[in-house]
């Protein structure tokens, strides 16, 4: 079996260079064939990593024990479920699994393209091979996932019980379909700069690409959260971790991509900025997954100690020089068609909105390898703490908040006053009403930064619906069909636009959850007997019972608490436990989490000693599920905005494009 | 085991043939066909201008676009639609011959 997946990945490493050598010498005239040639052995890459991948899966699955990662990250006893997930819980076979999904990527990046972009594609796949021979080299010379074990044990390590979490098994692989996603657009960059190809044509080739790759990295990312908060029990689920980090900064960069890549197809302006974004957003992907695996970071999420660094470090230079530089020697053909008319256009908005991204970016970069730099300057680590990134985070979040209502109201290339104070009239009064009653009846605003969150996201959400009902109105009037018929017609014609509004509606919501979850959460830390109780935020926790178990593989001690409202009605009742693995000698606790649209009640058990005293610590979390709901909202836009369309939509859309033509012809 | 490697010997050979088969058969034109692939990037373009007319009638529409801004920007946005227009046209042409 090792034998097995060590030749696959050799292979897969032989057939990617022979690709380079195909697509690059395909590039002179007649060798037509050379082309096809690259192209098959891109899928040839794909076939031998699936080989590779399926060969680990089967000895994870079979209690191979021989393997060693078989042998440290399972048992025979684990779920199947959890012996599939295990193959991301180790080093080698998580990037076993970026290799796989990356070449699965670039086999169907080739086969969309095969009959298109053909002055491009010879380079798309030299880049994105490339990257192939990086991962497979690793993982055939520095980690390989097969390595053996000289005394074969009778039993497994099993897997760490923070991992044994249905998040856990899906939140890796949606932020590795992120990262390698993010390789696609990058190679197609790459490509364009080299053919001096620099026309929207790889925008258009990569807009899916990028979207799809945007939505898995932000779920990927949620996901990450919701484990955390599921799993970690310290109540929250966001902590400026590296990881996290590392994670977040390439999201916000394609969120900035995304934006500023619609100046570039419409005006013709910020080609070396969308350049230079594509750039960094496939290097921080590499970047998150270099601190992941380097070592170098102190992080609940990153694997332990490990030789990889070097060999990322000098892969994410090479990336880096190489890309600028070829950049730079084309910077004379990448000059912008117009310039920015106004300040108060859309295009401007955009370019805020990028430079707020691209500024919370660096602000997470630096506070994440600062520590990194003040021990290679100093010796000692200085740890940025959670104060650093509030005072950039909020700000910078706020203005992007009132960003995403105000682009949409404004025009492109520039806006009159007159049509300013039409537009923003409604909304503006929203706000300001909302802002009212939040003052008069909540104690939003014993907060200013959650004030001024609830406030622009009146604001955001009106122009958001607005934008709906005017768009509406118009199919309505034009189509002569009915409203829902409006509707549908209005988002099918013009899917990125709304689909775009759809995730904007989702950022809202998720500001919501941010500034209700962090703002005004209360905690209290009890030690009680059974009968006696503590008050948290007007809930009353009384322990009503201790709970034993044990099983062959775990030990579970839980106290059955019932939570008591104001007037003395039973709300719930929850058991927060405490779990001890025997076969890896690992704790875990299960906290208890009763959550409601308007708050989130969390308990964790920090231990039940011998006299039935159970130590407790309780978090009231308001507003925590519209973080979850955030992200399915932005799941549905990110859908409808990169969908293809069906048949008969794009029949329609052809049409009302022939349409169009002669009217312009006329 | 020997399931495993016969299934990777298997993939081997059928990955290799694959990839060589087409050096085995004649060259062709050059890599890529070149005026078909400008056309299309026109054609591209052009869709896209097309899709911004229709955006800036339904901003107007919609009332998000005054009188002035709509006529400076659906004459800017049609005069570029018509240059693509004949540039693919011209193109098509090219490459029927």
């Amino acid at each position: 079996m090792s034998l097995a997946g060590r030749a696959a990945l050799l292979l897969a490493l032989a057939v990617a260079v022979f690709a380079i050598v195909m697509a690059l010498g395909s590039m002179r005239p007649g060798r037509r064939g050379w082309m096809e040639s690259a192209e098959r052995s891109v899928y040839g890459v794909f076939g031998f990593t699936s080989v590779a991948i399926a060969t680990l899966w089967a000895g994870l699955l079979t209690d191979n024990f021989e393997l060693r990662n078989v042998a440290e990250y399972t048992s025979s006893t684990l779920g199947d479920e959890f012996k599939l997930s295990a193959l991301w819980g180790s080093q080698a076979g998580s990037l076993l699994l970026w290799a796989w999904m990356f070449t699965g990527f670039a086999a169907l990046a080739v086969f969309t393209n095969r009959r298109k972009n053909r002055e491009l594609m010879p380079v798309v796949i030299a880049v994105l091979m490339v990257i192939a021979i990086f991962f497979t080299g690793l993982l055939s010379f520095a980690t390989s996932p097969f390595e053996t074990l000289a005394v074969v044990p009778e039993e497994g390590r099993g897997l760490n019980p923070l991992l044994q979490n249905p998040y856990m098994v899906i939140h890796p692989p949606l932020l590795y379909l992120g990262y390698v996603g993010l390789a696609i657009p990058f190679a197609f960059a790459i490509a364009a700069l080299v053919t001096r190809r620099l026309d929207t044509a790889w925008i258009t080739a990569t807009r899916r690409w990028m979207i799809v790759s945007w939505l898995f990295l932000g779920v990927g990312i949620l996901l990450g959260a919701r484990w955390a908060y599921e799993e970690l029990g310290w109540g929250g689920y966001w902590a400026w971790d590296p990881v996290e980090n590392a994670a977040f900064m390439p999201w916000l960069v394609a969120t900035a991509f995304l934006h500023s890549v619609m100046v570039q197809e419409r005006r013709g302006m910020l080609k070396v900025w969308n350049m230079v974004l594509i750039i960094l957003t496939f290097t921080l992907a590499l970047f998150g997954t270099f601190l992941t695996r380097s070592g170098i970071v102190a992080s609940v999420h990153a694997f332990g100690e490990s030789t990889l660094g070097p060999y990322f470090a000098a892969f994410i230079g090479l990336i880096l020089v190489g890309s600028i530089g070829l950049l730079i020697l084309r910077l004379p053909d990448l000059r912008s068609q117009h310039s920015l008319e106004s300040y108060v256009s859309r295009e401007a908005v955009f370019l805020y909105n990028n430079l707020l991204l691209l500024g919370l970016a660096f602000a997470t970069f630096w506070g994440t390898v600062f520590p990194i730099l003040s021990e290679a300057a100093r010796g000692s680590r200085i740890t940025v703490g959670q104060g650093y990134y509030d005072q950039v985070a909020i700000p910078i979040g706020i203005a992007l908040l009132i960003l995403t209502g105000v682009g949409p109201l404004i025009a492109w290339r520039k806006a009159s006053l007159d049509q300013l104070r039409r537009r923003f009239e409604i909304p503006v009064a929203a706000a300001a009403a909302g802002a009212g009653v939040l003052w008069i009846f909540t104690d939003a605003w014993s907060n200013w930064a959650a004030g001024a969150v609830f406030t622009a996201a009146i604001f955001v959400a009106t122009t958001i619906l607005g934008e709906f009902w005017r768009g509406m109105k118009v199919r309505h009037a034009l189509g002569n069909v009915s409203w829902p018929g409006a509707l549908t017609s209005m988002i099918g014609r013009n899917r990125r636009r709304y689909g775009g509004y759809i995730v904007h509606l989702g950022v809202v919501v998720l500001f919501v959850g941010l500034a209700g979850s962090s703002t005004f959460s209360s905690q209290g830390d009890f030690a009680l007997r059974t009968g006696e109780s503590g008050t948290v935020a007007g809930y009353t926790f009384v322990a009503e019972a201790t709970e034993r178990g044990r099983t062959e593989h775990v030990g579970t001690v839980a106290s059955r608490i019932g939570v008591f409202d104001e007037d003395g009605d039973r709300v719930t009742t929850m058991v927060p436990a405490v779990n001890f693995y025997f076969a890896d000698e690992q704790r875990s606790t299960e906290v208890a989490i009763d959550s409601r649209p308007t708050r989130d009640l969390y308990i964790v058990l920090a231990g039940l000693s011998e006299d039935g005293v159970a130590r407790i610590s309780v978090f009231v979390n308001p507003l925590v599920m519209w973080l979850w709901i955030s992200g399915i909202i932005m799941v549905i836009g990110g859908i409808v905005a990169a969908w293809p369309g069906l048949p008969a939509l794009r029949r329609e859309t052809a049409a009302a494009a022939e349409r169009g033509e002669k009217r312009a012809r006329a | 085991m020997a399931v495993t490697l016969i299934v990777l010997a298997v993939a081997t050979l059928v990955i290799v043939a694959a990839a060589l088969l087409p050096l085995l058969s004649s060259g062709g034109p050059a890599g890529g066909a070149g005026g078909e692939d400008e056309r299309r990037r026109v054609q591209e373009d052009l869709d896209r201008s097309l899709a911004a007319i229709r955006e800036i009638e339904h901003d107007h529409a919609a009332g998000n676009l005054s009188d002035e801004d709509f006529e400076d920007l659906d004459r800017t946005e049609r005069a570029r639609a018509v240059e693509l227009i004949k540039r693919r046209d011209a193109l098509t042409e090219e490459n029927d011959r």
